[in-house]
């Protein structure tokens, strides 16, 4: 009895554990990670070392239960701030671009597979969403630095149209196996739509705020906050899917509203979060990748590959063109957040609804939305970080100290506690001394603190804690960057010159014949820092602001989106 | 851009002594209106003065690149000072300056006038050659340094 048991555990214990150490290898070549957990699942699987796996409706359960976890988790990840800036164009993206992408592929498919159009249609919207494990993996993990509108559009965005995604294909798969016409599905299409949005929204809410209360009222075991956190969120899930609404959506919401509220025990509960959307991610690609028959692939592989790049270079960049229009983004960054159109589980997930409602042909259906998503990875997924350089939209990271602590002295001295570290090559390393005013305290070197005066040469990698008044705020900078080049990198993005927030805007008129926009009579009387919050209304670091024949950059701002850093370009 | 055409061996100093912002872009004024009248002086000081209130011209790592436009001249111009002790120019990262280089455009060039800032803020940007010109002892091995500079990366 129980003899199936330790081969089962074997097998699905090995898998884990060889996807988690690949994670090794991918980060060295720098390949997609969910590429490889996908891939281990094809190698696994029937074509290869033979582990059958064919239930179709347990691989949706877990998936279904894997994507709520992960964009749960999405949510509760997402500040506020960030989300509201993004949300206008993002929440375009996730409809109006689902459908035109829907659309467009599905005209294309029409023509290359010779399907019929409710069917043509049903392969557009099996992969019309873009991925939110591939597009959140690929922007947190690959050390790319994007301007916040940007990286908030396309994190948005990859969050929020997974659940259209999915009611398109369900709607679609239901019209097919009933035979209906499009004509009178479009009023209930519309419907259903609404109830599953506004369902899912309201619930999510709902339940996002009891989350928060429940968190805040009881005082628990630290380490059980976690547990009752994601269960509570698959609860939600399940209640919302249960009264028709949509799930997904609901579980993003509330962890959007969870994650914005101070709930007890936050470090531990990103901590095993951060762990089970990881174990969300492997579990998800590697039962996708077990479910597929390799074999059967090259009966579509090359019309299925021309569809991915038709995709690609064709229906996504012009859906997010004309979403984007109206949101002022640069051509550049429509490019890009065009290219990151990352296809990823979810569309795999997706097209095993045609085989669960019992549609024919549903295993081809599949096939292709394998063979298209693994190219996306292939493709933009290794591309992403050159592609970004190219359209030089990474922003360098600043320097600056890597911890800031306002200190409340009595009195009017006001002190600031910084804490920086010590990069090879350095300045400071080098022998360069600390202005006066700097008062070291401290200095950590191999987790031991010492004396400043008894540490004597700072050597890299140190941490080093100073006293110092705050109108110094970034003169020490420098002293602890390493990597001139990285310094000339900075210099070409934000400017090499410095204008001063409260300079009167009129001077670059006066020095530079810079062209102001004339509309605005108080621009008179503006200060250059004034101006940039007049036009740009929510600056961030990097946005820039061209003035005929000079260009302002945004060098940083305050909490209270004041500019208070100011660059100047001619280029 | 030639910067052969911008600066005049004559307008170059080596290891001057000045004690203070104004002292020096007092020097890089007489140094630039080394033709002219006592009046233009006074005015180039002036515009120089004036766009650093705009913002210190100091680029960060002790290198400062003032600049403004003069009425009284024809052709673009720069002249050029290292200073022995460097000297404090408000510079964002603080650091004091010892490296400074004044261009000077006619009033009516606009467009030359930013693309040759653009070029000179990018020379800047390059720490190998900031370190050779900090490495010159006289006024003839600075211009030298200086020109050489351009041979490099024009050829």
């Amino acid at each position: 009895m129980l003899d199936w048991l330790p081969p089962l555990v074997l097998i699905g214990a090995a898998l884990v554990v060889v996807s988690v150490l690949t994670s090794l290898l991918a980060f060295r070549i720098g390949a997609p990670l969910l590429l490889f957990f996908l891939a281990i699942g094809l190698v696994a699987g029937e074509d290869g070392l033979g582990v059958i796996y064919n239930d179709w409706s347990g691989a949706y359960l877990i998936g279904s239960i894997a994507l709520a976890i992960i964009l749960f988790d999405a949510g509760f990840g997402t500040k506020t701030r960030y989300f509201k800036k993004a949300a206008a164009p993002a929440i375009t993206l996730a409809t109006l671009g689902v459908v035109l992408t829907t659309a467009l592929v599905g005209a294309a498919a029409y023509w290359l597979f010779d399907l019929s159009w409710p069917y043509a249609f049903l392969l557009g919207a099996i992969i019309s969403s873009t991925d939110a494990a591939a597009v959140f993996y690929l922007l947190r993990v690959g050390g790319i630095t994007l301007r916040e509108r940007v990286r908030a559009t396309l994190g948005v965005e990859s969050g929020s149209n997974d659940p259209i995604a999915i009611f398109l294909v369900t709607a679609l798969v239901e019209l097919i196996s009933l035979q209906a016409g499009f004509a009178g599905f479009t009023q209930e299409l519309l419907l259903g739509f609404a109830l599953q949005m506004g369902l899912g929204i309201a619930l999510g809410v709902a339940g996002g705020f009891l989350l928060v209360r429940l968190l805040n009222a009881i005082e628990l075991e630290a380490a059980l906050y976690p547990i009752l956190v994601i269960a509570a969120a698959l609860l939600l899930f399940a209640v919302t899917s249960q009264f028709g609404g949509s799930g997904f959506i609901a579980v993003y919401v509330a962890g959007l509203i969870a994650g914005n509220r101070p709930v007890p025990h936050v470090t531990a509960l990103r901590r095993l979060q951060d762990g089970m959307t990881w174990l969300a991610q492997i579990l998800m690609f590697l039962v996708l990748g077990l479910l597929a028959t390799p074999s059967e692939f090259p009966a579509v592989l090359l019309p299925a590959i021309g569809l991915a790049l038709f995709l690609m270079f064709f229906a996504r960049p012009l859906a997010v063109g004309v979403c984007l229009l109206p949101f002022g983004f640069s051509a550049k960054e429509v490019t890009f957040i065009g290219w990151v159109g990352l296809r990823g589980a979810v569309s795999i997930l997706l097209a095993i609804l045609p085989f669960l409602g019992g549609l024919d042909s549903a295993q081809a259906f599949f096939n292709v939305a394998f063979i298209m998503v693994l190219t996306s990875l292939l493709v933009q997924g290794w591309t992403i970080k050159p592609v970004a350089q190219r359209l030089g939209l990474i922003v360098p990271e600043r320097l600056g100290p890597v911890e800031k602590i306002e200190l409340e002295l009595p009195g009017t001295a006001h002190h600031e506690l910084v804490v920086y570290h010590v990069m090879p090559g350095s300045p400071i390393v080098g022998g360069a001394r600390l202005p006066r005013w700097a008062r070291p305290a401290l200095v950590l070197r191999d987790g031991r603190s010492m004396h400043f005066r008894k540490a004597g040469h700072l050597q890299p990698d140190d941490y080093l804690y100073i006293f110092m008044a705050p109108q110094y705020a970034s003169a020490l900078d420098h002293l602890f960057a390493g990597d001139s080049v990285q310094e000339a990198e900075r210099r070409a993005f934000f400017g090499d010159f410095a204008i001063a927030p409260d300079a009167p805007i009129r001077a670059l008129v006066d020095v530079y014949g810079a062209t102001l926009d004339q509309h605005d009579n108080r621009t008179d009387t503006s200060t250059v820092g004034g101006y940039l919050k007049d036009r740009l209304q929510r600056p961030e670091p990097g946005d820039r602001l061209r003035l005929g024949s000079v260009e302002l950059i945004v060098r940083a701002v305050d909490s209270r989106d004041q500019v208070t850093e100011v660059g100047l370009s001619f280029d | 851009m030639e910067l052969g055409t911008l600066i005049d061996s004559q307008r170059v100093r080596c290891g001057v002594d000045v004690t203070s912002k104004k002292r020096s872009l007092e020097l890089l004024s007489e140094l630039l209106t080394d033709d002219l009248d006592a009046a233009s002086t006074r005015t180039i000081f002036e515009g120089l003065t004036l766009r650093e209130r705009l913002g210190s011209t100091g680029l960060g790592h002790g290198v400062a690149l003032p600049h403004s436009r003069g009425a009284s001249i024809e052709t673009p111009r720069a002249a050029v000072i290292r200073l022995d002790k460097p000297i404090d120019f408000d510079a964002v990262d603080k650091e004091p300056v010892d490296l400074i280089f004044a261009l000077l455009v006619p009033e009516s060039s606009n467009d030359e006038h930013l693309r040759i800032l653009a070029r000179l803020a990018e020379m800047f940007r390059d720490t190998a050659f900031c370190a050779r010109l900090r490495a010159c002892r006289s006024n003839t091995d600075l211009y030298g340094s200086l020109i050489e500079w351009q041979s490099q990366n024009t050829g």
